[in-house]
């Protein structure tokens, strides 16, 4: 609960005039509502009054009935207006939560956002974001709405008709409905929780039954796991049936709140019209109200029934939205140390996991500026990991890195960024133009300097051929071949100019000969920096010349 | 989030669909429409308690027909509340049932699926695990609506009618102008509103694609431009998005603009009546309190169910988009693999495997040849050829995972067909050249949930000498693979299948480009594991292009290319 209403206070501090603007709007509707009905109510009842005594000549029928057709037409413009504007703010509060995920995630460590990659974790990440969207729309803007209009129907039942009137509508009405939305959101708890998780698992498992489908057939395990996936389903089924229980439930008794505080408007307005304290027609002003109000509780079912599952996405968003602790902006090394070597590493250790055994054991190597290494050795012994540790994304368990004379952890995060980069094993694009695409590592580029690079990398015909730096890439890179979707990754990390270059299998994918003139490329485009390759084929290693062995 | 692509959707096609599902359990949907067509229609008692006892109160007296009229109005108003309870309720466990039949429809026919790759299975996931909830409010809320907004109305206008011809007149003219307008504002709202469905979709889209990709952009320390970016993207999805909803709106605005003038044009003239300033209206007798009131009381309930049908709108829209996928995926046919991919007994005998005139159906309508050939049991094999020449589907033909067009597999004497497919499967193991593994612990991979013996666990590990890649692994044998774990590299991946083989007690191997894309020491670990099996007595057939791992089989065959 306590998380919810953290990221509520997020939502909301976001754009807290536009959602006031659009909460402000839907109590006018409820209000604009409970006033038309009531005014009708009276309205009729006072005209039948005068009427049955034949004063029907001087009675003032236009105000009321010119307030009628206002408050009809009112009601409507801010129903219009009330929609639009909850939209248009719902879309901001979405798109500032999106944006504010991003960014504490973009400084997530580095195996959080390897398992980000992976299908399921996205998309459980989003069905939560999605779950979130709900907190200021189906919970903080109903129940503010409701309680601003019963506060001001109070005032405006004592004000026309009678205190005691007043207290029995408003009191009943808001304790009843809030001790509904307590008991309803306990009671659905856990099943909005457990309809989500069996969810998850009935997706992970019918992901797990066709991608591994060929094995499970051949190990005859085809139906177990089908019966697996049905299971997960069979408990959503049977969490899904408790909640709608519950809810339904809840509405029933939001309904039957009405019914009653209504019933009860009748009885004690009549009551107060026979001991004389007032006349039919404000009594039947009374028992309108009462009516008109139940339309602000009703919104509240759904709400009980979707608060689990919020306030538990709302615990893991929130989980994902603390920074990592690191050096602060601004702090830490800006500048390499003159004439100290690109990279030193001495005794480096590092494992998997507490338990793991040792995939870096003591490892050493000392490269200067201008100096090409490729890296070889079986694969899994540890080639990808000392470039990620040299990248300062995953921390050794021992031993000292040192990046331009300094230790990699002291450098400030930007810094290191600008002097050092790496291209990792597998690298994302994302839609968009080739010129957005390169304007990731440096923004502002001029179309010259686009076109050196991709000239450097091979691409630059294939690109002119497709329609120039405006061409855009589909989904994921697509569009380009894998091998070209390598050589704009690998582009991109050129265009950083760094000293310290790590590249991770850079030709994985590219024939022998294309993978040379692209190697050729690079060297001649950072002539000084100190290049290092995780490699495991033989045009890399025999382009760098030294190389050496890891595992 | 989840909002099947209308594009794919064929309007026609989509409503048959819909309409075929409901069919099973179409008399729970119309016993809980009729309910709560029902639960409606009581509010005219209430509103007649509630109009008998306000007029009462004009004269002297009316406590007795006040407390009468408050304990009608509660009673009946409780057992309005009851049967909402009671009609929602059917109408959720109808709908529940037909979703969860199409699931499992889906789960068993995807999983019998031949399919090449993995293409696809995340959006078959979607379409099972998310989309086809959407089809519930479709059945919950709209079907019942629309029995609502047939019935309700009408017998709220002949009321109106018997009471007052004006008043009938007024209702008469504004309800059935709101479908005209509805339409008219309607044909483009229907349009935007699926339009505005797949932008907030893509909301969505945009927020995942950055997210897979922060590595990189961490790595390029473009953070802070990209939320930019983000924002930039985000903020010119919601203007297009109100642009269209400024429009969507406008229709439901008409029907609230209707009902509110109805309604007021309804209390004006009941009011003016009353008051004797309008001759005109009623019947013989002039309306009297009581019928002024209980008219006022009925009109807001005219226009309800025309809005609780137009707020079902979307309902209806999103069920029609995930039948016209459903549709779609029900016409796209593929072939099935022999038998079920359950359990049977070994198929006992040698393992001789012979194939006779065996041809396979390419994709572009051609057949492909494979040679006619003997396997004795024990013996080892490489499959050679050129790419595309038919390795990897032949290995997948002799495991029954696709059914030839023509010509026949013997295995250990008998057919290979749907009868023997799972007992002749039951002796094989299966080393793929990019192994999938389950979201689940190392040892569930490998034992693949037989039934768990740690000795024969260990052997198995040690046959296909993968000591080293549990060893390294962060939490043994206990770390979990698949999506949530991943960090096996290809080469410990296909060492995990022979271990698995080794632990099945496979005694035919079958083995897809196991040394592809690996490094020679790697390359040699696997191909060692192969031979261990293959040295205990296993038949080995391994697809390959690497000549020395050909070398080392007893016996070479070449499938030539077309």
């Amino acid at each position: 609960m306590r998380a919810l209403f953290r990221i509520l206070r997020l939502i909301m501090a976001s754009r807290p005039g536009v959602m006031l603007r659009g909460a402000l709007l839907g109590v006018v509707v409820l209000l604009a509502g409970v006033a038309l009905l009531g005014l009708s109510g009276w309205f009729i009842t006072a005209a039948a009054a005068a009427g049955l005594v034949g004063a029907g000549a001087v009675f003032d029928v236009f105000r009321p009935a010119a307030a009628v057709r206002m408050l009809a037409l009112g009601r409507t413009a801010a129903r219009y207006g009330e929609r639009l504007l909850t939209h248009d703010a719902t879309l901001r509060a979405l798109t500032d939560l999106r944006a504010l995920l991003l960014r504490h995630l973009s400084q997530a460590p580095h195996d959080r956002l390897v398992r980000l990659r992976g299908a399921l974790a996205l998309n459980r990440l989003m069905a939560d974001v999605d779950a979130l969207d709900a907190i200021p729309l189906r919970f903080a803007l109903p129940i503010l709405s409701a309680l601003v209009a019963h506060l001001v129907s109070f005032a405006a039942l004592v004000l026309l008709v009678d205190l005691r009137v007043a207290v029995w509508v408003v009191a009943t009405y808001v304790i009843a409905a809030g001790a509904i939305l307590v008991w309803a959101a306990r009671t659905a708890d856990k099943p909005s929780r457990r309809v989500e998780r069996a969810r998850q698992a009935f997706r992970a498992r019918l992901i797990d039954l066709l991608r591994a489908r060929d094995d499970l057939a051949v190990y005859g395990r085809l139906g177990d796991q089908r019966e697996a996936v049905l299971d997960a389903d069979r408990r959503r089924g049977a969490e899904r049936a408790r909640l709608d229980r519950t809810e339904r439930f809840a509405g029933a008794l939001l309904a039957m709140t009405g019914t009653l505080v209504v019933a009860g408007a009748l009885l004690l307005g009549a009551w107060l019209v026979r001991a004389g304290v007032f006349q039919a027609p404000v009594a039947a002003l009374g028992v309108f109200m009462a009516l008109a109000l139940a339309e602000s509780i009703a919104p509240l079912r759904r709400t009980a029934a979707e608060m689990g599952r919020m306030s538990d996405a709302a615990r893991r968003v929130e989980h994902s939205l603390v920074p990592d602790a690191g050096p602060a902006p601004g702090q830490g090394q800006t500048t390499p140390a003159a004439g100290a070597p690109a990279i030193e590493l001495e005794r480096v250790c590092f494992s998997r996991g507490a338990a793991g055994a040792p995939v870096l054991n003591g490892f050493s190597l000392c490269l200067m500026p201008g100096q090409t290494v490729a890296l070889e050795g079986p694969s899994g012994r540890g080639k990808s990991t000392l470039l990620l540790i040299l990248a300062g994304l995953l921390t050794p368990q021992g031993g000292t890195v040192r990046v331009l004379g300094h230790p990699v952890d002291a450098w400030s995060p930007k810094a290191l960024r600008r002097h050092l980069a790496l291209l990792p094993q597998r690298s994302a694009l994302m839609s968009g133009s080739i010129r957005e695409a390169l304007s990731l590592a440096c923004p502002d580029l001029p179309d010259s300097a686009a076109w050196e690079v991709l000239r450097a990398v091979c691409l630059e015909q294939t690109l002119r051929a497709k329609g120039g730096l405006d061409w855009r890439l589909g989904e994921a890179g697509a569009g380009l071949s894998g091998g070209e979707q390598r050589r704009l990754a690998l582009a991109r990390v050129l265009l950083r100019r760094p000293d310290v270059l790590l590249l991770d299998e850079p030709t994985e994918g590219l024939d022998a000969e294309t993978a040379m003139r692209v190697l050729a490329g690079l060297r001649g485009y950072l002539p000084d920096a100190a290049i290092l390759i995780a490699s495991h084929n033989a045009t890399e290693r025999a382009w760098a010349g030294a190389t050496i062995c890891v595992g | 989030m989840h909002v099947a692509d209308p594009d794919q959707s064929d309007g026609k096609n989509a409503g048959r669909m819909l309409a075929a599902m409901a069919l099973p359990v179409r008399r729970p949907l119309q016993a809980a429409s009729a309910l709560s067509v029902f639960a409606s229609l009581l509010w005219i008692a209430q509103a007649a308690f509630v109009a008998w006892a306000l007029s009462a109160l004009l004269a002297p007296g009316g406590m007795v027909e006040a407390a009468i009229a408050a304990g009608g109005f509660a009673l009946i108003g409780l057992i309005r509340a009851g049967l909402g309870f009671v009609a929602e309720g059917i109408s959720f466990r109808a709908a529940e049932k037909i979703v969860v039949t199409r699931r499992k429809e889906i789960v068993a026919r995807e999983s019998l699926r031949r399919r090449n790759g993995t293409a696809g299975s995340a959006a078959i996931a979607a379409l099972a695990a998310e989309k086809l909830d959407l089809i519930e409010p479709y059945l919950t809320r709209y079907a019942p609506a629309r029995m609502r907004v047939a019935v309700v109305p009408i017998v709220i206008l002949a009321i109106a009618f018997a009471l007052s011809w004006a008043v009938g007149l007024v209702l008469l003219v504004s309800g059935p102008l709101i479908p005209v307008f509805m339409a008219l504002v309607g044909m483009a709202a229907k349009e935007a509103s699926e339009r505005q469905m797949q932008k907030i979709g893509s909301l969505n889209d945009l927020l995942s694609e950055r997210l897979s990709a922060l590595v990189d952009i961490r790595l390029l320390d473009a953070g802070d431009a990209v939320v930019a970016g983000f924002r930039h993207e985000a903020d010119s999805l919601r203007q297009r998005t109100m642009e269209v909803l400024r429009i969507a709106f406008l229709s439901s605005t008409v029907l609230e603009l209707f009902s509110a003038i109805g309604v007021a044009m309804v209390a004006v003239y009941v009011g003016f009546s009353l008051l004797g300033q309008l001759g005109f209206g009623a019947y013989a007798t002039p309306l009297t309190a009581a019928e002024g009131i209980f008219l006022l009381l009925l009109a807001p309930d005219y226009f309800q169910p025309m809005r609780d049908l137009s707020a079902a709108w979307h309902d209806k829209a999103s069920a029609e988009a995930v039948a016209g996928e459903l549709a779609g995926w029900h016409e796209a046919g593929a072939g099935q693999i022999l038998g079920t991919g359950d359990p049977q007994p070994a198929l006992t005998g040698p393992a001789h495997i012979a194939l006779r005139g065996l041809t396979l159906r390419l994709p572009d309508g051609r057949d492909l040849r494979f040679p006619d050939l003997d396997i004795p049991a024990g013996t080892s094999i490489a499959i050679t050829g050129a790419s595309g020449a038919g390795k990897t589907t032949l290995l997948s033909l002799l495991a029954g995972l696709q059914q030839p067009a023509g010509g026949a597999i013997l295995v250990a004497g008998r057919p290979l067909t749907d009868d023997t497919a799972d007992a002749w499967r039951a002796r094989l193991g299966w080393v793929p050249q990019a192994p999938r593994f389950l979201n689940a612990s190392l040892r569930r991979n490998v034992t693949l949930g037989a039934l768990y013996d740690p000795a024969r666990l260990s052997g198995a590990l040690a046959t296909a000498a993968v000591g080293d890649v549990v060893a390294a692994a962060p939490r043994g044998l206990q770390t979990r693979l698949g999506e949530a774990g991943g960090g096996l590299s290809g080469g410990e991946g296909r060492r995990l299948t022979v271990a698995r083989a080794a632990y099945a007690g496979a005694d035919v191997l079958l083995a897809d480009e196991p040394t592809a894309d690996l490094d020679a020491e790697t390359a040699r670990a696997v191909a060692d594991g192969l031979m261990a099996l293959s040295r205990a007595g296993a038949t080995l057939i391994v697809a390959t292009h690497d000549a020395a791992l050909a070398a080392r089989m007893d016996r070479q065959v070449s499938l030539e290319a077309g």
